[in-house]
């Protein structure tokens, strides 16, 4: 899920930034170092949107660097536990299949797919229903839950299940009518 | 048949599911895939710890929290202790967060875009690839609604207890039935009998706008 939200960042800035664009600066290094992160607390920060405030700067000793605390609003993407996301299938095989919902890798594994689909390998390895109704392969999209999360130093991996009422393929693109 | 859930394409109605696969399932084999130990948050509960929007962990009423109160923000929960999880949630989370439907969070992002065109003459600033993907997700599913049009129609269920981050839940979902709420947003289960009605009114409008939405789509 996104949330808006307001995080702090100390920032230091080299003497030759320093001059009338010192805040232009400040924001455009904000912005190459912390979008695109992910941390575990706050999940991937997708986007800055505004500044609420710059603090004052402080000398760091025996450098001349200086250290800004920013206060900013930003976008981040963050999957819970018990979260319902729709996920774009991008890899099946038999040990489950890989998932992407926005910046957020899914694993679901075989034994959180129904009982009744089975994995059929071949060109295009997918879990297929017995009558052929139902099938999950790559570039499907399929709604899950999230049961749990686990934290890189740059990602988040969740596990995911369709074993619920309600979970399961939205639309298959190789789907025949 | 009806009896197993999650038939794998939806919608899956006829029957609650019996069977849910405990956590450790899902954890031994990416365990074994990986070959180092993972350890899966299991605490970090989004079923019975939905964040309010301040940040703060909505408490259901089962676990005897008030299910009439509102969370407009203001309040704090000083005489319900909270789960173990909840204080984990509304540490990970800063006070001042606000949960964003995913039509809120397309406008929002889309509109940095539009603003890239101006800003990308400056080569030290480039869009990374979680924006793209997170703008491709929250767009998904050609979602033209305006976010204060969701908010109005889900406006009602705040009167009955329901959290911004669940009506955000139940927006990015879409369910076509009241059912279909109940069962993928577990807490609101204790307050079925004062939801049901206002849900399906709720649904019906958005379900209403959805198809004005596409039939304006596809006049063009």
């Amino acid at each position: 899920m996104f949330f808006h939200i307001v995080l702090e960042r100390n920032m230091q800035l080299h003497p030759r930034h320093f001059g009338r664009d010192l805040r232009d600066k400040l924001v455009a290094k904000l912005m190459k170092d912390v979008e695109g992160t992910c941390s575990g607390r706050h999940g991937f920060i997708v986007a800055i949107t505004g500044i609420e405030s710059v603090g004052k700067g402080l000398i760091r000793d025996g450098t001349g660097f200086v250290t800004f605390p920013v206060k900013y609003q930003c976008v981040v993407f963050r999957p819970f536990k018990g979260e319902i996301l729709e996920a774009v299938v991008t890899m099946v095989n038999k040990m489950g299949f890989f998932a992407e919902a926005g910046p957020v890798q899914i694993f679901v594994s075989n034994h959180l797919i129904p009982d009744d689909m089975e994995f059929q390998s071949g060109d295009m390895p997918n879990y297929t229903t017995s009558d052929g109704s139902v099938k999950i392969q790559k570039d499907s999209e399929v709604r899950l839950k999230i049961i749990g999360t686990r934290v890189d130093a740059t990602e988040i991996f969740c596990i995911g299940t369709i074993k619920d009422d309600f979970l399961g393929v939205i639309s298959d693109p190789g789907a025949t009518s | 048949m009806a009896e197993k859930g999650g038939k794998g394409y939806l919608p899956a109605k006829g029957g609650k599911s019996a069977l849910k696969s405990p956590v450790g399932n899902g954890d031994s084999s990416t365990k074994s895939k990986k070959g180092k130990k993972v350890q899966f948050d299991s605490e970090d509960s989004f079923e019975n710890n939905i964040p309010k929007s301040n940040g703060k962990a909505d408490t259901p009423a089962g676990k005897g929290g008030k299910g009439d109160k509102v969370a407009n923000g203001t309040k704090k929960p000083t005489v319900k202790t909270p789960s173990p999880t909840e204080r984990r949630l509304e540490q990970e989370l800063p006070p001042n967060s606000v949960c964003l439907m995913d039509c809120e969070a397309a406008e929002i992002l889309q509109d940095i875009q539009d603003h890239m065109v101006i800003l990308s003459q400056d080569p030290d600033i480039k869009l990374p690839v979680s924006f793209d993907t997170g703008l491709t997700y929250a767009k998904r599913g050609g979602n033209y609604a305006k976010p204060q049009t969701v908010k109005k129609i889900f406006e009602p269920l705040k009167k009955h207890g329901v959290s911004e981050c669940e009506i955000c839940l139940i927006a990015n979902i879409c369910p076509d039935s009241v059912d279909e709420v109940f069962a993928l947003v577990p807490t609101l289960k204790p307050k079925m009998s004062k939801l049901r009605e206002p849900l399906r009114i709720a649904l019906d409008e958005l379900g209403n706008l959805k198809e004005a939405l596409a039939n304006l789509k596809d006049s063009k």
